[in-house]
């Protein structure tokens, strides 16, 4: 391990205050002894970081798919005091709502086999890669739309049905949404992208249910063994990216204004009330929203191929859940024997709400939120279930995913995308993609392996393991 | 050409080394093109680009961003950069085509051109920069 951090528990690592100077509270982080190793210094560097933030309560959190960002680790997870902290975009990403939801159908392994034309009516029906436009006209009412109501606007124009928003983090709407907050730019990005995919580690994947670990949970979520679900991974496109952009600027002349001190200019921030923080925060939640829309519209193109080629009801394909990866948001959470309202970041981070929690689905009350974590192309993605644990230790967070081990350039030496499609291909895993460098870039062997990320946050108790899920067709970014 | 790519886990990381300013922002730009749009790039429709900052790190940050958006929201893909630095000033001539599917996915979507170790450095053997692209 690296010099100076202190192992306090079998999966449990501290930075102590003191590693760099400024911190106000220690760091810690999740990890095994094989995911150790491929630890990097400059993720610790970015954990203590933040850990030197003003307002910053307890930790400087990080999940075991923690690697080297920029601003926070990703992995990251913060929360500050509302009067003393502050809000920064380096804890949410260029990419804000980037997030991940499942759906299920009725359909199982034996439906589908041999039906390659199901991968390719999707790839042909959801647009995706670099330069990809929607088929969809947005206008400005609703780009608006989008983004004040996010989930809720796709689903009252006719792109989904109302249960489908119970089944998403914030039920796919924040309300502090302020598109007055939002520039021009952004919108004008924003504009042709609705229902697009994107590139990079984006996908929409088929995926069969192969293995159940705990049966209440996978029956209140929805999920039976080999049955074929669909899982969606993007954001909130360039309308998002631009909301960063924009805001960093305003924000790095804040940091001098409030006289902050910050070891990475990425971590430019205001104090959360402060007029700065606040119109970050409002166009942060639009662009947010407009991310839940978007995920929303890809859902409903889904489901009509899906109802197309296997006759199914739209309403039988239900939602497991909708997560967020990329946000900053206002929470309630318990603090020394105190419940206090916390803005918590979390950057490549899920949120894993416990039984009894607000804002989880009615019925799921008593089981806890559902937290989707997608593995790495050709390689399984888990269903696990928020905990009381979580809630107690992590501001109710677990990981977001494997996180990677190599960097795009060395991979696309490594690997060819050929390949990688032809083996996949051998395993009954059919890719299709705009072209062949994505696929090379997203190789499996590039993250770190989701299995042992997905053990460490069970075995810590973050979260409890619900399904594992293979995949069977992807579609790449 | 004159940039390499630096080993980054997450993201893209490049580091530009040049003999002049100009060359600097003109040569990054390229690379942001490269790694979003591949190397077939060629074309003459005309873009003009003009800029004003804080500090040179600030000029080549806003002045990425604003390629970025215009290459993005317009569907530009551009070949030739030709960048002149006065003082705090930036004034950029990009010259480019339109995107096309066919011929421009050979490369990754940049979100965001980040903060994070950006720094100018100048030198007897001229100027260098490390800047990191999300995607």
């Amino acid at each position: 391990m690296l010099q100076g951090v202190i192992r306090v528990g079998t999966y449990e690592w501290e930075v102590p205050i003191g590693t760099i100077p400024g911190m106000r509270v220690p760091g810690r982080f999740f990890l095994s002894e094989s995911l150790e190793k491929i630890l990097e210094p400059g993720a610790v560097q970015q954990l203590a970081n933040v850990a030197a933030m003003p307002g910053i309560i307890k930790n400087s959190l990080a999940m075991p798919d923690i690697h080297w960002g920029y601003g926070f680790p990703i992995g990251g997870v913060a929360a500050f005091d509302l009067t003393e902290g502050v809000i920064s975009p380096g804890g949410v990403g260029f990419d804000i709502n980037c997030g991940v939801r499942l759906l299920t159908t009725p359909l199982l392994k034996k439906d589908i086999a041999g039906r390659k034309d199901l991968i390719d009516q999707l790839f042909n029906a959801v647009p995706t890669g670099v330069g990809s436009k929607s088929t969809l006209r947005v206008n400005a009412q609703a780009l608006d739309g989008m983004m004040i109501k996010g989930a809720r606007w796709a689903v009252d124009a006719g792109f989904g049905v109302s249960k489908d928003l119970e089944r998403c983090e914030e039920k796919g709407t924040m309300k502090d949404a302020n598109v007055q907050a939002v520039s021009s730019k952004a919108k004008q990005r924003g504009t042709p992208q609705g229902g697009t995919l994107g590139s990079g580690n984006h996908f929409l994947e088929l995926q069969v249910v192969r293995e159940i670990y705990d049966e209440g949970a996978a029956r209140a979520f929805g999920l039976t063994k080999d049955q074929i679900c669909c899982m969606i991974h993007c954001g909130s496109r360039g309308l998002g990216h631009q909301v960063c952009t924009d805001h960093l600027k305003v924000l790095e002349t804040a940091t001098k204004k409030y006289q902050i001190k910050i070891s990475d200019r990425q971590l430019a921030c205001a104090p959360i009330s402060s007029p700065e923080g606040r119109s970050y925060f409002g166009a942060m939640a639009a662009a947010a929203n407009y991310a839940w829309a978007n995920r929303q519209l890809i859902t409903d193109t889904t489901r009509k191929v899906l109802t197309k080629m296997y006759n199914i009801n739209y309403e039988d394909m239900p939602l497991v859940y909708d997560v967020a990866h990329n946000v900053a948001k206002f929470e309630e959470h318990d603090v020394d024997g105190k419940r206090v309202k916390v803005c918590v970041h979390r950057k490549g981070a899920t949120r894993a709400f416990g039984p009894y929690s607000h804002d989880i689905p009615q019925e799921l009350t008593a089981i806890g939120q559902p937290v989707i974590i997608p593995g790495s192309m050709g390689t399984p993605s888990f269903v696990l279930v928020g905990t009381k644990t979580a809630m107690e230790r992590t501001f109710g967070s677990t990981c977001h995913g494997a996180g990677r081990v190599m960097s795009r350039t060395q991979a696309k030496k490594r690997f060819s995308g050929r390949e990688i499609a032809s083996n996949l291909a051998k395993e009954g895993i059919i890719v299709r993609a705009p072209n062949e460098s994505a696929i090379a870039d997203e190789a499996p062997e590039v993250y770190k392996p989701s299995e042992e990320v997905v053990r460490v946050v069970h075995e810590v108790g973050l979260s409890h393991l619900v399904a594992r899920l293979e995949p069977l067709g992807v579609i790449k970014g | 050409m004159s940039f390499e790519e630096i080993s980054h886990t997450a993201d893209v990381k490049i580091r530009v080394h040049t003999l002049t300013l100009n060359a600097l922002f003109s040569e990054t730009c390229d690379a942001l093109m490269q790694v979003m749009y591949g190397k077939s790039r060629e074309g003459s429709i005309r873009k003009v680009v003009d800029l004003d900052a804080e500090n040179l790190e600030d000029l080549l940050l806003d002045f990425l961003s604003e390629v970025l958006f215009v290459s993005e929201v317009e569907g530009f893909v551009f070949s030739n950069v030709k960048v002149k630095i006065n003082g705090l000033h930036l004034h950029a001539v990009l010259l480019g085509e339109k995107f096309s599917q066919k011929k421009h996915s050979g490369g990754t979507e940049v979100k965001g051109i980040s903060y994070s170790g950006l720094s100018i450095s100048h030198n007897a053997n001229g100027y260098i920069v490390d800047i990191l692209f999300d995607v």
